[in-house]
């Protein structure tokens, strides 16, 4: 059994070295290509001094080369930490140094892009793809002095396996970095461990074989990548990359599926809404697609009972887990589902168990009780890289096994037990929101809104959105000259902030409500909303 | 009444480009090839257009061909605006 995230690599590339583990943007590479490839990026990294544990950044949306780099860095014991390319450049740079990465490696397109973000980072390591002469870089790209590895000079690196192991089970694999309550972004740190526990759990529960085709939209910053990128690869089956032309229209998504025999797909659900919606699905023939799976989010039932009605022959699986947690519940819809009440988000997988605690701290045991989600198990990350009083806050003792000793995360999601077993999930302890299965800190973005000088006060609040999962409204004060316009305030947070987190609603008022104890009015602010949605609000209500 | 080019170009401009070098807009510029639409801005669009316009858009509309340019949605808005559809849309 592997206990290395790149052991699913070597091993489905000696057991299957001719089945195809990548196909992006017309470039196809065998299990073979994928290993030996990745084995000259990892060489490259360790002639530049990457040593075990150390944090390389991969600054590449996915693809061929984003998954080469990947297991190269690996491969050479180290960390990856994804970059997002369409994340302004502070939250990046930002992101480079708290994650300490000694090296960015990127894909041939943004050699520059990632030259401009090593600030104090030496050195970038190109990966591009053989046979497809990548984007031609001017010579002079190097910004202040970063260092850049050619592809040329990585693919003349020896594809032999590496001599040895150079991590163990319990060093990092990943660090993913999500949305801030206090304004900067924080890295969940994930173990090989901690991720081959659910990768080993998806394989069965999805069924995957060598047969599949496995197709998920998530980029790699996003943990829903784990499936595609890990799971795919211990099934040696392949991994296959929506292109960036298609993904935009649902009737080119829905036509893409057909056309590349996508067999199992795994989303947040906004995109399947999209689909079920606008996807005109019975055009298409979809019977390759044996299994649809969704996360990160609320599936609208309407919605989800449209797209089973629309596609009745997959099987549809829930999944529900905090990046901190991995996926920890699950569950199979049955076929027909039509009820009105969002699907549960079920049961525990496989090696991890899930409770509820009440708000007087007892355990939720009777069904219709409602409490805190809490996930014990293997699949838990690490915790918050460089923030030990922020994981102190999530991972705690066992409340009912203290002398245990072990600890458990609390995911400030609260569920209610149904008679079945299930939980379901009810909403938030806290100002975390989800924005196409985003998750979205509020406090995070009125850091950004903060930032900004002539912003003296502002809440930012949730609307709820069918398709989106819910919008952000800024309500704002401004300093006396009275001339910011909600032109200024976006500019001002699309340099701080990914666009999922900028906020559609600006509205300024000369005072924020307060409470009786001088705080923010949040609820007298909410019932103000109304008044403020233009009526109908466009989303879909077909059929 | 405003030019259903300019209240089209108004709205893309200030609320859907990210990068201010692709500011002015012109009628012709590919809003796909440059990402101005993408996946949440389509929506964002779609639910403008359908206000502003008062009209409906279906399954077979959502389409490259129709949001390729600001001449191009401007087209499809003309064929389908109040009193010019021969189906009725709900």
């Amino acid at each position: 059994m592997a206990y290395l995230l790149q052991r699913l690599l070597t091993e489905a590339a000696a057991r299957q070295p001719q089945r195809p583990a990548v196909a992006s943007d017309g470039c196809l590479l065998t299990y073979q290509e994928l290993d030996r490839l990745s084995n000259k990026v990892a060489r490259a990294l360790l002639r530049l001094g990457v040593a075990p544990g150390d944090r390389v950044g991969i600054l590449a949306p996915k693809s061929a080369a984003a998954v080469i780099a990947v297991y190269g860095t690996l491969k050479a014991g180290a960390c990856y930490v994804p970059l997002d390319p369409k994340a302004p450049a502070e939250r990046l740079s930002h992101i480079v140094r708290d994650s300490g990465a000694a090296v960015i490696v990127a894909d041939e397109a943004r050699t520059s892009q990632a030259a401009g973000l090593a600030d104090g980072v030496p050195q970038v390591v190109v990966v591009g793809v053989p046979g497809r002469p990548g984007v031609e870089e001017p010579a002079a790209a190097p910004a202040q002095g970063a260092a850049i590895v050619p592809w040329a000079a990585v693919a003349g690196e020896s594809a032999e396996p590496l001599p040895e192991e150079l991590a163990i089970e319990t060093d990092l694999a990943y660090i993913l970095y999500t949305s801030g309550s206090t304004g900067t972004p924080k890295g969940v740190m994930i173990s090989h461990r901690n991720s081959l526990t659910f990768v080993e759990w998806a394989v069965a529960a999805a069924g995957l074989s060598e047969q599949d085709r496995v197709c998920s939209p998530a980029p790699l910053h996003f943990d829903l990548s784990v499936f595609d990128v890990f799971a795919s690869c211990q099934a040696a089956a392949c991994l296959t990359v929506l292109p960036d032309g298609a993904a935009t229209f649902p009737v080119s998504i829905a036509r893409w599926l057909e056309a590349e025999r996508i067999s199992v797909w795994y989303s947040v659900p906004s995109v399947l809404t999209l689909l079920a919606c606008y996807g005109n699905l019975r055009q298409f023939d979809l019977s390759g697609l044996r299994t649809v799976i969704f996360a990160g989010e609320v599936f609208p039932p309407k919605h989800l009972a449209q797209l089973m009605a629309e596609l009745p022959r997959p099987r549809y699986l829930n999944w529900y887990g905090p990046t901190e947690t991995n996926v920890c519940t699950a569950f199979e819809m049955p076929a027909g589902w039509a009820e009105a009440r969002p699907a549960p988000i079920g049961k525990a997988c496989a090696n991890t168990e899930v409770f509820a605690v009440t708000g007087e701290g007892r355990r939720v045991t009777e069904p219709g009780e409602e409490g805190e989600l809490y996930v014990r198990g293997p699949s838990l990350m690490r915790g918050y890289w460089g923030q030990p009083a922020k994981t102190s806050e999530v991972l705690v003792r066992d409340p009912f096994r203290a002398e245990s000793g072990e600890l458990v995360y609390r995911t400030g999601d609260l569920v209610a037990l149904e008679p079945d077993g299930n939980y379901a999930y009810l909403g938030r302890r806290d100002g975390m929101v989800k924005i196409r299965g985003y998750r979205v800190e509020l406090g995070e973005v009125e850091a950004a809104l903060y930032r900004h000088p002539a912003i003296q006060e502002v809440a930012v609040l949730p609307v709820p959105d069918e398709l989106l999962g819910s919008r952000l409204r800024a309500v704002i004060t401004a300093d006396g000259a009275g001339n910011l316009t909600r032109e200024n305030v976006l500019d001002h947070c699309r340099q701080w902030l990914p666009s999922y987190m900028v906020p559609d609603i600006i509205e300024f008022r000369e005072v924020l409500p307060r409470t009786s104890t001088g705080k923010v009015d949040r609820v007298s602010l909410a019932h103000d909303q109304h008044e403020l949605e233009p009526a109908g609000d466009g989303r879909p209500n077909k059929r | 009444m405003r030019k259903v080019e300019t209240v089209i170009t108004d709205y893309i401009s200030r609320e859907l480009v990210q990068d201010p070098a692709l500011l002015p807009l012109a009628n012709e510029t590919s809003l796909l090839t440059s990402g101005i639409i993408d996946s949440l801005s389509l929506l964002r669009l779609v639910v403008f257009l359908e206000e502003r316009f008062g009209i409906t858009m279906g399954d077979a509309d959502l389409l490259p061909e129709n949001f390729a340019s600001v001449n191009t949605i401007c087209a499809y808005v003309r064929a389908r605006e109040p009193g010019k559809q021969t189906a009725a849309h709900e």
